[in-house]
């Protein structure tokens, strides 16, 4: 049984924030391999929420299930319920590149599409139809440039290529990408790995800003980017969630040994 | 405990709670031996003890420096912050006890100069054992790492208080009975008070340890008596 400190009595007085996503039961195998072991868990609306533990131990493979990007994986066979808003993720009724939408990703290399910048911030508006003219979309790309902090850097460059940009500034472009679609969650796995602490300390600038606005979900191997920027932790480790809670609580006092051992540097 | 996988950080931890055991060690010894020259009236043991306070002193400062440069260099979190935390905070304690003893040993010095008054010597010095044992069972608990010996110290908190309010009463009828005692007596007062201090300390370091070990903060609703008189 995973520990999940909201269920405890003690807990249940205190009115939580409002639930965005809800996984029951999540067990996921890639042919006879199980990678998942009935994970449960809730993340709330309008916070960050980090994800951490030991390489392999399923993290991405969990995040994939949100927007179910495991679909995409011939081998990948995840079974269990996950809802968003109350909404099963996996029913027919679900158009998964709609989803994809709703649930943007932003990965641990930054990968821009190789065209301009304002294209690789237009195409999804465009694609999805949320402009109805060129104005409409220079508004779309110009806001979600400036949300994702990077308008200023760009604004007067907005036709040369994305990948010509800095590390940083390509992640940060690839958020932009993800906001202007209108998106309700965020997922992103391990989002500063490949940058320098400067850049990180953007890109977790920005999580912070962004958290008033959207659910957020981040893959890290720094504890102390969770600490910093998550206000929930969920510590995974072979497969299973061993502990979630509040982010100021597990790094204090996690009640797994487990957990205690990985966020204290005892075993790898 | 599962070792550090980096053990140099494991060691500066064990290196750290040695130092605060070690330091826990020489400030019960000056509080034991200022208990000693007040009963035995022992001047050479009360300059001693006036002498060796410094010695407590740096080895606060040098543990706070210790601390703050793993939590620098290290960046602990859980148990380990707890434990670096715990180890500035119960070293900043016992170099208060230090003081207090001190501070006794000072009184000792003029109160052996008046004429012995034996009866109240001897209450001072029951009250001193209390207080002394509880420093120790309280630095037991620390070095063994045993949270029910320190809640157990936490416990017996009101022992001394009860044994300073008699304490109290018997010096104002000596005083009353004869005001050339007065001196000795106002002088024994504050020693009486400091040792009740001390065993203050000895409460702050069992919920500083029960913080260590649990991660959870003492449950408060101890009843606590009337501190109309202290
Ligand atoms: N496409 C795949 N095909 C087969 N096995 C996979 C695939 N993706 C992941 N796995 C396996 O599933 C398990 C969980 O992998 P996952 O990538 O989710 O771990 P992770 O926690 O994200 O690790 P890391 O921190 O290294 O990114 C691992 O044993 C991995 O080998
Ligand atoms: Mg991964």
């Amino acid at each position: 049984m995973p520990m999940n400190r909201d269920d405890s009595a003690s807990h249940s007085a205190v009115q939580g924030p409002p639930i965005k996503i809800r996984a029951r039961d999540i067990n996921v195998y890639y042919g006879e391999k199980q990678a998942l072991f009935d994970v449960a868990i809730d993340i709330p609306e309008k916070a960050v929420t980090s994800f951490i533990g030991p390489s392999g131990c399923g993290k991405s493979t969990f995040l994939r299930c949100m927007n179910r990007m495991n679909d995409t994986i011939p081998i990948c066979r995840v079974t269990g319920s996950i809802e968003m808003d109350g909404e099963d993720v996996n029913a027919k009724s679900i158009d998964p590149v709609v989803l994809r939408a709703r649930v943007g990703m932003v990965f641990q290399k930054p990968n821009p599409f190789p065209k301009s910048i304002y294209e690789n911030v237009a195409y999804g508006p465009r694609i999805h139809g949320l402009a109805t003219g060129k104005d409409e979309l220079d508004a779309i790309v110009e806001s979600s440039l400036r949300r994702a902090g990077l308008w200023d850097e760009v604004s007067d460059r907005l036709l040369q290529p994305g990948t010509g940009l800095s590390g940083g500034q390509q992640q940060r472009l690839v958020i932009a990408r993800a906001i202007a679609v209108g998106p309700e969650v965020i997922l992103m796995d391990e989002p500063c790995s490949a940058l320098d602490p400067i850049a990180t300390a953007k890109i977790e600038e920005l999580i912070d800003e962004l958290r008033e606005q959207f659910c957020i979900v981040i893959v890290t191997h720094s504890m102390a980017q969770a600490a910093r920027v998550s206000q929930r932790t969920a510590f995974f480790h072979m497969g299973r969630l061993v502990e979630s809670g509040p982010t100021d609580e597990i790094f204090t006092n996690p009640r797994d040994s487990r957990t205690q051992d990985y966020i204290t540097g005892r075993f790898g | 405990m599962t070792q550090h996988t980096v053990k140099a950080y494991g060691d500066e931890l064990n290196h750290l709670t040695a130092e605060v055991a070690r330091m826990g060690g020489l400030a019960e010894a000056q509080v034991v031996d200022s208990i000693v020259c007040i009963t035995r009236r022992d001047v050479n043991l009360a300059q001693n003890i006036i002498a060796h306070d410094d010695k407590l002193d740096q080895m606060q400062i040098d543990i706070e420096r210790k601390a703050i440069k793993l939590i620098a260099l290290r960046q602990p979190v859980a148990q380990d912050l707890r434990r670096t935390v715990a180890a500035m905070k119960i070293s900043s304690n016992l170099e208060r006890c230090g003081d207090l003893a001190k501070n006794i040993a000072k009184r000792a010095l003029v109160v052996s100069e008046a004429e012995p008054m034996t009866p109240l010597t001897r209450s001072i010095e029951r009250m001193g054992h209390l207080v002394t044992g509880r420093l120790k069972d309280v630095l037991d608990a620390y070095t063994s790492s045993n949270v029910n010996r320190a809640v157990g110290v936490w416990w017996r908190d009101e022992e001394v208080d009860e044994h300073y309010n008699s304490l109290f009463r018997e010096l104002l009828t000596y005083m009353m009975a004869d005001p050339r005692t007065i001196t000795s007596c106002a002088h024994l007062l504050f020693v009486a008070k400091n040792l009740e201090r001390i065993g203050d300390h000895a409460t702050n370091i069992a919920e500083i340890i029960h913080f260590e070990l649990t991660g959870e903060d003492m449950i408060t609703d101890r009843p606590k008596h009337s501190d109309l008189q202290s």
